[in-house]
């Protein structure tokens, strides 16, 4: 698994390709303990080079997305792939952050 | 059937699922029904690294079984202490943020996306059988 974090203007984009697992999951977990150590109230996951996601990421996306409405922060996740999406629909994670379909529509929700 | 034994540990996960995607592969399962199977079989092996010997150092062993249904059974045996993880509750997958919890998802994964799941104990040993059929 790879992330790339990007940050544009106020907004940071955590783009994360690979997979994201039980082995993988302490590295995300690092990034964002970092990012969070920061103010910022904008952020997107960029997932269109994800190619997997267990229970495991889900845990660290729900956590964030716990953290972030403690911060009265905007959280969204852009450019799931058919798989990733069946797994944040079965799960009802779908409901729970919002998932758009470029990166462009991400970017204006999280204004 | 063919299998594979290794520690029980999460540096264990990707050498037991690569063994897995190999039998699915072979069986002629599409892409994207390997990569639920993978994930069905992670959310079990996760469950004994983490639980199953309760911090003590133990293995675990992955058997693949091939039947004429077309079918492709994978289980999961360890020695652990007896606990069926298809006695723990579903998760409210309709709670809202405040109220919504991880537990329990693993084994929500490893129900919705198998075609049978069991398990059994034998003797001193945890099997959780899960069943994808190739359609």
């Amino acid at each position: 698994m790879e992330i790339v974090v990007a940050n544009e203007s106020d907004v940071a984009v955590f783009a994360i390709t690979g997979r994201l697992d039980a082995v993988s999951v302490p590295q995300l977990e690092e990034k964002l303990s970092q990012w969070f150590e920061q103010p910022g109230k904008k952020l997107i996951f960029d997932l269109e080079g994800l190619d997997y996601i267990s229970s495991a990421g889900l845990r660290v996306f729900l956590t964030t997305a716990k953290k972030m409405k403690a911060r009265e922060g905007k959280l969204c996740m852009a450019r799931l792939r058919d798989n990733v999406k069946d797994v944040f629909t079965i799960s009802g994670f779908i409901a729970l952050i919002p998932a758009f379909d470029t990166l462009g529509a991400a970017k204006d929700a999280v204004k | 059937m063919i299998m594979k034994k290794l520690p029980a540990r999460v540096e264990s996960l990707h050498e037991l699922l690569t063994f897995i995607r190999a039998e699915a592969k072979k069986l002629g399962f599409s892409e994207s029904a390997i990569g639920r199977i993978e994930l069905v079989a992670e959310e079990a092996l996760v469950n004994v690294f983490v639980h199953g010997y309760a911090g003590e150092q133990g293995q675990v062993e992955v058997h693949c079984l091939v039947s004429d249904d077309p079918a492709l059974t994978v289980e999961v045996h360890d020695t652990g202490v007896a606990f069926n993880p298809l006695s723990l509750a579903d998760p409210d997958v309709q709670s809202d943020l405040t109220k919504r919890k991880i537990g329990g998802m693993g084994v929500f994964f490893i129900r919705k996306m198998t075609d049978r799941v069991a398990y059994r104990r034998e003797g001193n040993r945890n099997i959780l059988s899960m069943t994808f059929l190739n359609r």
